[in-house]
C-alpha cells in the first residue's frame, strides 16, 4: 500500500520541485508592467550575468542549511538569511568555513604563546593586554 | 668520547637566537606608524573622543554582538547585547562573520556602509560624530584572534586611536600597533547610520549598493530618506536620482518620481534604464505621448535595456 502511494507521489514531487525551481529562475526579471528596480540597474551596470544571479538567489538555500549547521536557533534563521544582500549570501555560501570569525580567541601553543609575547612587545599583535 | 656528546646541544642555541632575531627583524619591518595626508590633518582636531558612545562589555566570543549594540545604541536603538546575539552569533564558530555583522544592522533599521581601508577615512568618520566598528586580527596570520572593537576617538599628537574593545572601556593604541592588527582584515571597518544620513566620505556607487541592499530588506519608505539624501549630495549623478525616483515611485508619489527621473536624464542623458523608468512612470500616469517619447530614447540606446525598452513601446496604446 505505501509502496503504491510512493509511486504515485513521486512523480508528483518530482514535478513540483523542478517546477518550483523554474519559477525562481525566472524571478530576477522584472515584470514590464513594473519599473525597473534600483537593483536590477545596479546589478546590470556592474555586468552582472543572470547566471550569476540565479546563483546568488539560490545561495539563500545554502546558508540557510549551514546556519542549521552551525547551531543557529531555528527561529532566527529565516530573519538571519533575509537579512542578508544577494552578494552578502553568495559569499557565505562560498566560503563560510573561510570567512574570519570575529571571537577575539586564540587557539594558540604554548611556543606560539612566545612568538605572540615577542610580537606584542614589538607593537605588532596585541594578544596580551599586560605588554601595552 | 664523552666530552663529544656534550657539544652537540651547545651548538644550537646561537643558531637558535639568530633565527629569532632575523624573525623579529623581518616583522618588525612590516610595522610602521601610518602617516595621515596634510588634506586629512587639516580636516580634524587634534583629539576627539566620542563620549556619549556606550560600552558593552564583551562575554566570552561575543565581541560581534557588543560592539553591534555599541554603534546601534549610539544611532538610538534601543537593543541588547543579549537580543543581538542569536541574531548574529554562529555556534559553530564562536564568533561572527562580516556578512553577518552588516545584515544585522540592517535588521534594526540602520544602513551599514563600509569605509575604504585607511586610517584617514576612520578619523574622518570619527570627526564627522560616528562611531566606527573595525575588524583587527589581533594575533598573526598564522595564529589568528579575530576581534571586533568600536573606535570611538583619537589623539593626533600622541598617536593614538580610542576604541571601546573587548572589556575594555577607551582603550587606548598606538596608530602603530592598531593598524599592524587592522591590516590583517584587510582595513575591514563600517559605520551604521539612520537613513537619511550619510557617511562623511561617500563613494557614489558603494553607497547605493548600501542603501539598495537596505531598501531590499526594509522597503522603500524606509529607505527613502537615504536616497533623497544621496541624490541631494550627488545632484549631477543620475543613478542616485533614479534611486531616488523608484524610492518615490514604489511608495506612491509617481510624480515626484517623475521629477527625479526627469533630473537624472538632464545630467546623464546616456542612462537608458533611467528613460526606460522614465517612460513607464509617465505611462502609469496616463501620459501616453510623453511616455512615448521617454521610452524611444530608450530604445535607441544599446545595452541591456534596449529589448525591455522596446517592449514596454509595443506595449503603448
Amino acid at each position: 500500500m505505501m509502496k503504491r502511494i510512493c509511486r504515485i507521489l513521486s512523480p508528483l514531487m518530482i514535478a513540483a520541485l523542478v517546477l518550483g525551481s523554474f519559477s525562481v529562475a525566472a524571478a530576477p526579471i522584472a515584470p514590464s508592467s513594473d519599473l525597473i528596480t534600483t537593483q536590477a540597474a545596479l546589478n546590470a551596470e556592474h555586468g552582472q550575468a543572470d547566471r550569476e544571479r540565479i546563483h546568488e538567489i539560490l545561495a539563500r538555500d545554502e546558508v540557510r542549511d549551514q546556519l542549521v549547521a552551525q547551531g543557529v536557533d531555528l527561529a532566527e534563521v529565516e530573519a538571519r538569511v533575509a537579512a542578508l544582500s544577494d552578494a552578502e549570501a553568495a559569499q557565505m555560501a562560498d566560503q563560510l568555513e573561510q570567512l574570519p570569525a570575529g571571537a577575539s580567541a586564540v587557539g594558540a601553543l604554548f611556543a606560539v604563546f612566545v612568538i605572540l609575547l615577542v610580537t606584542d612587545i614589538l607593537g605588532l599583535t596585541n594578544v596580551f593586554p599586560f605588554t601595552r | 668520547m664523552r666530552p663529544r656528546r656534550f657539544r652537540h646541544p651547545w651548538n644550537a642555541r646561537p643558531a637558535g637566537v639568530l633565527a629569532l632575531v632575523l624573525l623579529i627583524v623581518t616583522l618588525a619591518g612590516c610595522a610602521s606608524t601610518p602617516r595621515l595626508a596634510e588634506t586629512t590633518q587639516d580636516r580634524l582636531p587634534r583629539q576627539l573622543l566620542l563620549d556619549n558612545v556606550p560600552f558593552h562589555a564583551q562575554r566570552d566570543y561575543q565581541c560581534g554582538p557588543a560592539s553591534l549594540a555599541m554603534v546601534l545604541n549610539d544611532g538610538g536603538v534601543d537593543v541588547e547585547v543579549d537580543t543581538l546575539i542569536p541574531q548574529v552569533f554562529l555556534p559553530g564558530r564562536d564568533g561572527s562573520v562580516q556578512p553577518e555583522m552588516l545584515a544585522t544592522v540592517r535588521r534594526h533599521g540602520r544602513i551599514p556602509f563600509m569605509i575604504d581601508g585607511h586610517l584617514d577615512a576612520l578619523l574622518i568618520e570619527l570627526a564627522a560624530g560616528h562611531p566606527v566598528v573595525v575588524m583587527q586580527n589581533l594575533s598573526l596570520p598564522a595564529w589568528p584572534m579575530w576581534h571586533y572593537a568600536v573606535a570611538i576617538g583619537f589623539d593626533l599628537d600622541r598617536n593614538e586611536l580610542i576604541l571601546h574593545s573587548g572589556e575594555e572601556p577607551r582603550r587606548v593604541e598606538s596608530f602603530r600597533r592598531f593598524d599592524a592588527t587592522w591590516a590583517r582584515s584587510d582595513r575591514w571597518a563600517f559605520v551604521a547610520l539612520p537613513p537619511g544620513q550619510l557617511p562623511a566620505d561617500v563613494r557614489p556607487h558603494r553607497t547605493m549598493t548600501a542603501i539598495s541592499d537596505f531598501e531590499r530588506l526594509k522597503g522603500a519608505e524606509a529607505a527613502l530618506p537615504a536616497w533623497a539624501a544621496l541624490a541631494e549630495r550627488f545632484p549631477e549623478h543620475g543613478m542616485a536620482q533614479f534611486g531616488l525616483g523608484n524610492a518615490r515611485h514604489t511608495s506612491g508619489d509617481a510624480k515626484g518620481a517623475i521629477a527625479a527621473f526627469e533630473r537624472a536624464v538632464s545630467a546623464e542623458p546616456e542612462l537608458a534604464v533611467v528613460w526606460l523608468n522614465l517612460g513607464l512612470a509617465r505611462r502609469g500616469q496616463g501620459d501616453a505621448a510623453a511616455a512615448r517619447e521617454a521610452l524611444e530614447r530608450a530604445a535607441a540606446l544599446p545595452g541591456h535595456w534596449q529589448p525591455h525598452a522596446r517592449d514596454a513601446l509595443e506595449s503603448l496604446p
